[in-house]
């Protein structure tokens, strides 16, 4: 039986105005924005499936509140520009929500923390104040009353990263990109200077720019033109319910940060959280959970919204940060490589800005003026703390 | 953290014999199973195992399935119940759910026993109520005394169809046929036979086009399919069902190995993700093992032995038994299991069909393709003879393991010989005495013992009877042929039901003497039928 | 992070790691209804074989990739009864044999658990000590 999709692999290799390497969010996102601009462009990936990366392992947060003051304005023009019209725009329902993120504390140093957070989303334009008690309370009647107070964001929210990430693939395929999956990308190559070769396992594609979007794999590609994005691997654990009856519709965290969650449109919660021991548990490799971690995240579950103790998990998952040295990504042109652009690093909260960094890498990649200013994510800005 | 030499998972036949193997060797065992009892598969089966006396040949499963757990209790394995694994970890840690609370346990060594699950089959109506898998009405048949439905039709000719075919009718539901895509019935002949002669049709290279009802199955429409399974025109035919029962192979449920790290393979053969492990069961993970149908699907028979032979590899693993101990044992096993995979329905031949058996007989094209054997054909086999007065006459035309029948007869009517695939022989010069424990001891039911001149014009055939009521002598009925056709009047001459026939009643039936070749089941006649309900 | 290793090839399709290229660019050709397309497929979540058959014209060529578009094999009994059938569907629909297309990867819990059953871990010791 022929396989249809394998036809003509042999004549692997070619060459695009663009290739960008890594299909999760980032990259498809960057892809769909660059064939809205003209250019053909070529999307090589590793796993043999689009976006199996963070993309598909977060818990679909879409919020502006508790970022570093650097990614806020990126956050919030996609909130405010971007993720209401994006299931128009791709033709497919992501699931957009956007009711509110309450950040849920327990004890007074947690209402100082969340003070402080609220205060610099106000600094920056954000609507974001703190509840009292009876306020949280009202907007969320599922809270246990451990709960004192919150800070609460009104124009956070959430939504489906698996059908995001899908629906960037889908238009982007249909507006002609070409994608290539399990190919094993061992490189870029410069050729009188410029980057412009990727080297795979069944070929070298060649374009006149080249974007690494390849989350933590991104290292050791950009390190083979000689450039150092410092990150590094941080594993985090999600699970997620049945379907329950509806219950709230805000995005949840917590000021301890030992989870963040949300109910989906199917009803199910997903969760996100740790053990607080992930830096010494060991792993032979892949994305395996521990024993530990998911009891751990559902007893900080139940503190806070006690009536989930009933609720069923089906499914616990894993997945890699990659977690930037300073906490922000790396959305960058690199002045020594010309024709290279970074897009990686993004900590674990990639997902809610995905729209707005597609743009923006689109733009780098074409010269234009970029919508924001990206200063602040330079590949260039690290230096030692002395 | 609990810890074990070893944890097996899952406490159905391979998993037991495992623990009672390892414990023999001095480990201390848990088991953990998350039904309420033990036992696996092994309850609901209430047939004759095939094989030979090594293999509990002729036993009934539960018994069977009663024996391991006193062996097992007696080694002193530790089974708990209602716990069901909710996770196996590289390191060989489990994540147990034990009532309201979870914990966690290590083992020195795990053996994953988790057997297999049914697959299902997408035709349109498929999920209306009414249409469930055979081995879902197996236990409700037999582990809950319910009946899954009135009219029933079976889709699926392999053992598991058949065996579960049969247990429907002794359960008193009635079965409007045996449906398969395949050409040729999957399962053994004699399972096949079991079926025919009650005169359940068999429709071969057909399929379910649908089924209907509102709310539960009303009806079924099947039809015949050309070499590319599409549906020929016009060859549609209907029964009114309220059940369906769908019987299209198990899938092994090998996701505790695969979470775990254990290299897996896609085996179509093995029925589906299997791990990768060596003959003694051990996977990729150190320490990890496994074995029974969650490594292959095959049968409990197998899976026993499959078990004892990673519970001895495992002893020698954590150094609880010599090595040549374990070798000596392990080769003992090994030989009991080559045993078993013999034969026409042996894994290494599946897919493919003999012309002719072992000894050079026909393989009964009939039989494969109808589900009896017919009747100038039934001449061609050893176990098949004339002679004068009673003698057992063998309708067991298929090389499969399996030899009771000789071990049953004290006269040395019948023999099989070293090699146990072997077609039984009915020895000519023997005498029989028509004792039967032939009969009675046949898995398959596929021996008779018949007079072929019992005098006045008629002979008598006595027959293996598994059904209630049980009729009394006297009982006026028809004489059934192999394809399950009333041949003739028969009237019960008697029902003998003694203990060491386990609840195989031997009916003898008085028919014409042109019939003593040809009937072979016995139905009462309704008038007839009627009295035995009131007396 | 650590590269994963090679899985080893036996009989049957091996579940490599270092799967096959695939140029998703590759069309399948037109979506062509046929007249099954509404059999359900997966019931625990509602999606029929039309669903699927579309969903891979929309290039969803993996298994992983179809159950996250549409919730095959999510809902509740987490693909036990459809996982057989949707690759048999896909498997058609691609012109491939269904041992070729990637497997589901296994995850706890193996069967639904409260929260608060799992977040119950009792003390060592306990019911299971020796």
């Amino acid at each position: 039986m022929t396989d249809t999709r394998t036809e003509g692999v042999e004549a692997l290799g070619g060459t695009a105005d663009v290739i960008v390497v890594g299909a999760g969010v980032i990259g498809c996102a960057t892809a769909y924005n660059l064939a809205l601009r003209g250019r053909s462009v070529v999307v090589l990936e590793r796993d043999e499936s689009i976006g199996n990366g963070g993309s598909s392992r977060n818990g679909g947060g879409v919020r502006q509140s508790g970022r570093d003051a650097r990614e806020l304005p990126l956050a919030m023009y996609a909130v405010e520009h971007l993720w209401p019209s994006l299931s128009e725009e791709l033709g497919a329902d992501v699931e957009y929500v956007k009711k509110g993120n309450l950040r849920l504390g327990k004890t007074e140093h947690h209402l100082e923390v969340l003070q402080g957070l609220a205060k610099t989303g106000r600094e920056h334009g954000l609507d974001m104040r703190m509840l009292s008690t009876d306020e949280v309370r009202e907007l969320n009647p599922f809270l246990s009353d451990e709960v004192i107070g919150a800070s609460w964001c009104p124009t956070d929210g959430h939504a489906n990263p698996l059908r995001t990430t899908l629906a960037f693939y889908r238009r982007a395929r249909a507006l002609g990109v070409r994608f290539v999956t399990g190919v094993d990308v061992l490189g870029v190559r410069t050729v009188r200077g410029r980057a412009r070769q990727v080297v795979t396992s069944v070929g070298v594609f060649e374009g006149d720019e080249i974007v690494l979007a390849a989350g933590l794999g991104t290292r050791r590609l950009a390190a083979s033109v000689g450039i150092d994005v410092p990150m590094r691997g941080l594993l985090i654990e999600a699970l997620v319910t049945e379907a329950e009856p509806r219950m709230f519709p805000q995005m949840l965290g917590t000021a301890d940060a030992d989870f963040y969650g949300h109910q989906t449109a199917h009803g199910s919660f997903v969760f996100g959280g740790d053990s607080g021991l992930e830096e010494s548990n060991g792993y032979a490799g892949g994305v395996p959970t521990a024993s530990i971690t998911a009891p751990a995240i559902c007893r900080s579950i139940m503190k806070y919204v006690p009536r989930l103790a009933d609720a069923k998990i089906v499914r616990t998952w894993a997945g890699w940060e990659d977690e930037c040295a300073d906490g922000v990504p790396v959305i960058s042109t690199v002045d020594e490589v010309p024709g290279l652009t970074l897009a990686c690093a993004f900590t674990g909260h990639g997902f809610g800005i995905s729209p707005i960094v597609g743009r923006l890498v689109a733009e780098l990649c074409c010269g234009e003026k970029t919508t924001l200013d990206v200063t602040a994510f330079r590949y260039d800005r690290f230096r030692a703390w002395a | 953290m609990n810890r074990h030499d070893l944890i097996v998972i899952g406490a159905g036949p391979s998993g037991l014999s495992a623990a009672i193997e390892a414990a023999h060797a001095g480990m201390d065992v848990v088991v953990f199973d998350e039904n309420a009892r033990p036992g696996g598969q092994l309850f609901k089966q209430i047939h004759k195992f095939f094989g030979s006396k090594e293999h509990h040949a002729k036993v009934r499963g539960f018994r069977i399935g009663d024996e391991l757990l006193k062996e097992a209790d007696a080694a002193g394995v530790r089974v708990e119940l209602d716990s069901s694994v909710l996770g196996l970890y590289p390191d060989r840690e489990v994540v147990v759910r034990h009532g309201d609370e979870v914990f966690h346990a290590k083992g020195d060594a795990v053996l994953v026993a988790t057997g297999a699950s049914e697959n299902t089959l997408g035709f349109p109506g498929w999920t209306l109520p009414g249409v469930i898998g055979a081995g879902a009405a197996q236990t409700m048949m037999n582990l809950h005394g319910v009946r899954p439905g009135d009219r029933v039709l079976m889709l699926g000719s392999g053992n598991v169809g058949l065996v579960v075919g049969f247990q429907l009718l002794q359960a008193g539901c009635e079965v409007v046929g045996v449906v398969d895509a395949a050409p040729r019935v999957g399962g053994y002949g004699v399972h096949a036979a079991k079926l025919a002669r009650c005169g359940v049709p068999f429709h071969l290279s057909h399929t379910i086009v649908s089924a209907e009802g509102t709310d539960h199955v009303t009806g079924v429409t099947i039809g015949e399919v050309d070499k590319s399974w599409q549906i020929v025109p016009g060859t549609e035919k209907h029964f009114d069902v309220d059940t369906i029962c769908v019987a299209v192979g198990l899938s092994p449920m090998s996701q505790l190995l695969d979470m775990a790290g254990c290299d897996m393979v896609d085996d179509p053969r093995r029925g589906g993700l299997v791990p990768v492990c060596d003959e003694s069961g051990a996977t990729s993970v150190a320490g990890i093992f496994a074995s029974g149908d969650v490594s292959g699907i095959e049968e409990a028979s197998s899976a026993m032995i499959e078990g004892r032979i990673s519970g001895a590899a495992i002893a020698d693993y954590l150094g609880y038994l010599e090595h040549e101990g374990e070798t000596r044992r392990v080769g003992e096993l090994e030989g009991s299991l080559d045993a078993l995979r013999q034969g026409m329905f042996a894994p290494k031949n599946r897919g493919t069909v003999p012309e002719r058996t072992e000894e050079g007989c026909p393989v009964s094209m009939n039989l494969l393709e109808h589900g009896f054997l017919s009747d100038d054909e039934v001449l061609a086999y050893p176990g098949v003879t004339h002679a004068k007065g009673v003698h057992a006459v063998i309708e067991c035309s298929q090389n499969i393991p399996c030899n009771p029948c000789q071990d049953a007869c004290r006269k040395g009517c019948i023999s099989i010989g070293e090699n146990i695939t072997s077609l039984p022989v009915v020895v000519g010069d023997a005498a029989c005495v028509a004792c039967g424990m032939c009969v009675a001891s046949c898995p398959g039911q596929a021996i008779f013992l018949v007079d072929e001149g019992a005098g006045d014009g008629f002979a008598t055939v006595t027959l293996p009877y598994e059904f209630l009521p049980v009729p009394t002598a006297g009982t006026r009925g028809r004489g059934l042929s192999r394809s399950g056709e009333e041949i003739c009047d028969a009237v019960v001459e008697s029902v003998r039901c003694v203990s060491a026939f386990d609840h195989t009643n031997l009916l003898t039936m008085r028919v014409p003497e042109d019939c003593a070749m040809r009937a072979r089941f016995f139905r009462p006649s309704p008038a007839d039928a009627d009295e035995e309900a009131v007396s | 992070m650590s590269d994963e290793a090679v899985r080893m090839t036996t009989n049957g399709a091996s579940r490599s790691f270092s799967p096959a290229p695939l140029d998703r660019s590759r069309g399948l050709g037109d979506f062509v209804p046929a007249p099954d397309d509404d059999v359900l497929v997966c019931r625990c979540e509602e999606v029929t074989k039309g669903d699927i058959r579309r969903a891979v014209h929309d290039g969803m060529y993996t298994m992983t990739e179809v159950r996250r578009y549409l919730r095959v094999g999510m809902g509740l009994c987490q693909g036990q009864s459809c996982t057989k059938l949707v690759r048999r569907i896909m498997a058609a629909e691609l012109g491939v044999s269904p041992a070729a297309l990637d497997a589901e990867t296994s995850r706890a819990p193996m069967r639904p658990v409260e929260m608060r059953v799992l977040g119950n871990e009792e003390a060592a010791g306990g019911a299971d000590a020796r």
